[in-house]
């Protein structure tokens, strides 16, 4: 325990609180490029947070988007605040290209310089002579086919309005300022989610108090809803079962040093299960320590059973009942470690770390209990009846007997019951129930993405090649099939590098196009002869352009050039293969762009579907698991106890689980792959009070009172998770609960032909 | 910016009551005005690596509600359509700045406050005829725009946008009138402004 201690303090003085919704999802089962992919497709979104300062006129938006500004920036939780888009960084990126401007063309002047250049001079003089053409021309100096201008704003598709150097989007009544934050750090640390959310709600009043309307949203704001609520939930749980468990122990035993005994055990227990986890994970996520909280219920069983025990015999001792109590309380124990260890052999880190702690938290509470218990007890004794003895003495006395004088029409409803609820069950493996977002959260997301259509979807293909040229190839036959998809509105935009890079092939193909068809044929120079130029200016064209023959940009270059939204598209080239991520805006219509996956280097990442059809994959393995671990206590009762009582054991389970199953049916529940980690709880739960029972012999009445109390303690705990407001929780809770219920209810028939026999000898 | 231009030429055309410096009260009086007008227009822009100007010509539609259409017949012909929160133009859909639709805004609902807040205005009103300069007082438009020179009688003649780089652009406006009902074409025309 002293290891355990100073272990602790080491591992808890650093960072050890996860967050994030991803770090609950596996990793290992993709490929490994594709979680490389999917890990930079996500790095930004991750950490980026939006923001939409709305009011009647652009000005007073941006004054509200500037105040807004300072305070972000005082906040100290940004890496990044971005309110004013200078220029600078375009006139950069334009000095830096523009030499390449005969080698770089986009696909569109591609496309008309080969089939007809005469309407690129058209163009051309439409945009010269239109009022608001200038922008577009304000480099003909150096430019005068403006085809490095045409190059240039291919580069940005979707135009946003600025104003004052701040980008202004309008809907029908109102004009909003964008300001865009990157938080610092994308692991984000608990307290640091919470100034988040208390930022964006106060700044929200602050705009609304002013008269205008702020938009937030932003990856991080939904983990930081998950995290509160997680936080809620921890402390419901955990306040709830622990007054609840101080509630019984008093009533029961009406003294402070059982009280005290199993506060030792349970919080013992959890200290241990929290440090071991630290230790082996790294970091523990919230979400474990949501299961974590309801294991105080069950850790408290050890303890419970070693007290209750106590008032089988009116001479007993700690020794003499550790003796009588060990064989259940270390069958009970393994029982229960079996059903966690299947939970640890899931891929999802989330639940083996709910199985290594739940596993740990147990074995040091059991340790407590065996180890210390005996110790600390000497020379206890109650000398008073607790009136919850009676009642469960009397319960357990007349409800098997009730039970097995209507077993027929009992049996009957109960297997219908059973039989039309499994009916009604249906699987769902969404991975989104893994989050459940408050409503307005997800009416402010979809809003910014109506007004700003700039941040890329979920879903994304991922392009390789074995080499530059082959991924460019690959690359751009996709491309040319999303437009025609673009074309067509199933979906809003896309992103390829290699439509803004052509590779070193298609930058001398683009020369050659020029030459033929804008130099060599005389077009050009006829062109700037009508318009005005200079002769003079003629001839500095042909020669510059002359000059230019073998200019290459490379990737790495381009690259150089690019902004961040770009840079990570490209994934680099190793061992033989080069790869890069199309990021997709706006999608309408998934399935059009599944069909595409088939085009040559192609593979379409959808993180969600493949996560959920995990999700169902796994429901399916672990129903298996389910049966193994079923086999395995069946086996390892009946060998122990003999086949028919081992049997007469299991029927606790079985019943119970068939009971739980049956209820997600009939109340409609989510049955997803967390039900059957619940049912397996539920298996160990189940044999543990068929155990308790079949092993009580003639104290009956002492382990029905502490099989009630451990049930009433990890029923509450259950209970309180059942009320969580996240999906898989709330479905958790409830498998558990219902689960429980049912063995606490069935268990007392175990053994029942003994006490019949054994109450009658001892009427005489 | 350039848009701005645009629409202030359209606006201070078909001007809806300007008040506020008291020259622009006068001119605003003297202008017919009408939830509709169309005319001709004949552009030149002289641009400083040209030895001659562009020219162009074309008519214009201004209508209060729907926006504005100018179509250039010659050299090239091509369509323009722009209103308060749309710019279409040959290249597909540009880049509106919030700006233009604040000073068209401004404009319509004789909000003036905001339009002498953006230029200084000086100007003589004879009478045969008015004329009026505009200074932009924003630094970032005047790195653009460095006068704008507006002159007519009961409607804007003619219109002189002196650009900080040394381009100028003159455009005159001929065959004014106010109809009461747009053509069918004006209509569709407008009709792909709408979102």
């Amino acid at each position: 325990m002293l290891v355990i201690c100073i272990l602790g303090v080491q591992a808890l003085s650093k960072d050890w609180l996860e967050t994030g919704f991803l770090a609950l999802l596996p990793t290992g089962e993709q490929q490994p490029e594709i979680a490389k992919a999917t890990r930079q497709h996500n790095e930004l979104s991750n950490r980026k947070v939006i923001w939409l300062a709305g009011a009647a006129t652009s000005q007073d938006a941006i004054n509200h988007a500037q105040k807004l500004k300072q305070q972000l920036e005082q906040s100290r939780l940004f890496s990044k605040v971005v309110l004013e888009f200078t220029q600078q960084r375009y006139i950069e990126q334009y000095r830096q290209l523009f030499p390449y401007r005969y080698q770089l063309l986009d696909a569109q002047t591609q496309a008309i310089l080969a089939a007809n250049p005469g309407r690129l001079i058209e163009q051309n003089l439409e945009i010269l002579n239109s009022p608001v053409g200038q922008m577009q021309a304000a480099d003909l100096e150096r430019d005068p086919a403006l085809l490095f201008s045409r190059y240039f704003s291919a580069q940005n598709p979707i135009k946003l309005n600025l104003e004052q150097g701040i980008v202004v989007l309008s809907d029908r009544h109102r004009f909003w300022a964008l300001l865009l934050t990157d938080l610092q750090d994308e692991r984000l640390q608990l307290d640091k989610l919470e100034t988040l959310s208390g930022l964006a709600d106060s700044a929200t009043e602050q705009v609304k108090a002013a008269g205008g309307e702020l938009l937030v949203s932003g990856m991080p704001l939904f983990t930081a809803h998950g995290a509160e609520s997680a936080k809620q939930e921890i402390s419901t749980v955990g306040i709830g079962s622990s007054l609840g468990i101080i509630v019984l122990l008093w009533a029961t035993f009406r003294s402070v040093r059982p009280l005290v005994l199993s506060s030792l055990a349970i919080g013992s227990g959890l200290f241990a299960a929290l440090v071991i986890c630290v230790l082996f994970f790294g970091k523990i996520h919230i979400l474990t320590l949501v299961f974590g909280a309801s294991l105080i219920g069950v850790a408290d069983d050890y303890a419970q059973h070693f007290l209750c025990d106590s008032f089988g015999e009116r001479d007993w001792n700690p020794r003499k009942g550790l003796k009588f109590i060990l064989p259940g309380l270390t069958l009970g124990l393994i029982s229960n470690l079996l059903s966690y260890a299947g939970l640890g052999f899931s891929p999802f880190p989330g639940l083996q770390e709910v199985a290594l702690f739940s596993a740990m938290g147990l074995l040091v509470a059991w340790l407590t209990v065996v180890l210390l218990f005996p110790l600390l007890l000497t020379g206890f004794a109650f000398n008073h009846q607790p009136g919850i003895l009676k009642l469960t003495t009397y319960w357990e006395q007349h409800w098997p007997l009730w039970l097995n004088k209507n077993q027929r029409w009992l049996g009957l409803m109960l297997t219908v019951f059973i039989a039309s609820g499994l009916w009604k069950l249906a699987p769902q493996d969404d991975v989104r129930l893994l989050q459940s977002p408050p409503p307005e959260l997800i009416r402010t997301a979809d809003k910014i993405r109506s007004l700003f259509p700039l941040t890329p979807d979920n879903q994304f293909f991922l392009v390789s090649g074995k080499d530059q040229s082959d991924w460019h190839q690959n690359e751009q036959t996709l491309l040319k099939r999303l437009e025609i998809l673009k074309q067509q509105k199933t979906l809003t935009a896309y992103q390829g590098l290699s439509s803004y890079w052509p590779d070193v092939n298609q930058q001398q193909q683009n020369y050659r196009l020029l030459k033929d068809k804008l130099y060599d044929s005389g077009l050009l120079e006829r062109y700037m002869m009508e318009l005005g130029f200079d002769k003079s200016a003629v001839t500095a064209e042909y020669k510059q352009f002359a000059g230019s023959e073998n200019n290459t940009l490379t990737l790495a270059g381009w690259l150089a050039t690019a902004d961040e939204t770009k840079q990570q598209l490209w994934l680099g080239c190793d061992s033989g293969r080069c790869q890069s991520t199309v990021a997709l805006i706006g999608i309408n219509d998934v399935n059009a762009l599944t069909a595409l996956q088939d085009l040559p280097g192609v593979i379409w990442v959808d993180q969600v579907e493949s996560v959920s059809s995990l999700f169902a994959r796994y429901r399916i393995r672990a129903s298996g698991l389910l049966a193994i671990a079923f086999c395995l206590a069946s086996v390892g009762l009946g060998f122990k106890f003999g086949w028919r009582n081992g049997a007469t054991i299991m029927s606790v389970p079985v019943v119970a689980l068939a009971v739980s199953l049956a209820m997600l049916g009939w109340f409609d529940q989510l049955f997803s792959l967390f039900n059957l980690f619940a049912l397996l709880l539920v298996l160990g739960i189940g044999v543990d009070y068929g155990l308790f029972f079949f092993m009580a012999g003639d104290r009956r009445a002492s382990t029905s009172l502490g099989v009630t109390l451990s049930a009433l303690t990890t029923l509450l705990a259950f209970g309180l998770l059942a009320i969580s407001s996240t999906e898989i929780v709330h479905a958790f809770g409830f498998t558990v609960t219902c689960g429980i219920v049912t063995a606490l209810l069935c268990a007392p028939l175990i053994g029942l032909k003994d006490i019949q026999s054994s109450n009658t000898m001892e009427r005489r | 910016m350039i848009l701005l231009k645009a629409l202030l030429l359209y606006l201070l055309a078909f001007g809806q009551g300007i008040s506020g410096e008291a020259i622009l009260t006068e001119i605003a009086a003297r202008l017919i005005k009408t939830p509709i007008t169309q005319g001709d227009f004949h552009q030149q822009k002289h641009l400083k690596v040209l030895h001659k100007p562009l020219i162009s010509t074309g008519t214009f539609t201004y209508d209060q509600n729907k926006g504005v259409i100018w179509k250039t017949l010659t050299p090239v012909a091509s369509l323009l359509l722009v209103n308060e929160s749309k710019l279409l133009t040959g290249q597909g859909e540009q880049a509106l700045p919030a700006a233009f639709g604040k000073v068209f805004k401004a404009m319509l609902g004789g909000d003036l406050a905001a339009l002498s807040d953006g230029f200084t205005i000086t100007g003589t009103d004879r009478k045969t005829s008015w004329q009026l300069e505009l200074t932009p007082k924003d630094e970032m438009l005047k790195r653009i725009i460095s006068t704008m020179l507006l002159s007519g009688d009961s409607e804007l003649r003619n219109l002189e946008i002196r650009e900080a780089g040394g381009n100028i652009t003159r455009t005159a406006f001929d065959n004014i009138t106010h109809p009461t009902q747009l053509t069918d074409e004006q209509q569709a025309d407008f009709e792909r402004l709408s979102p």
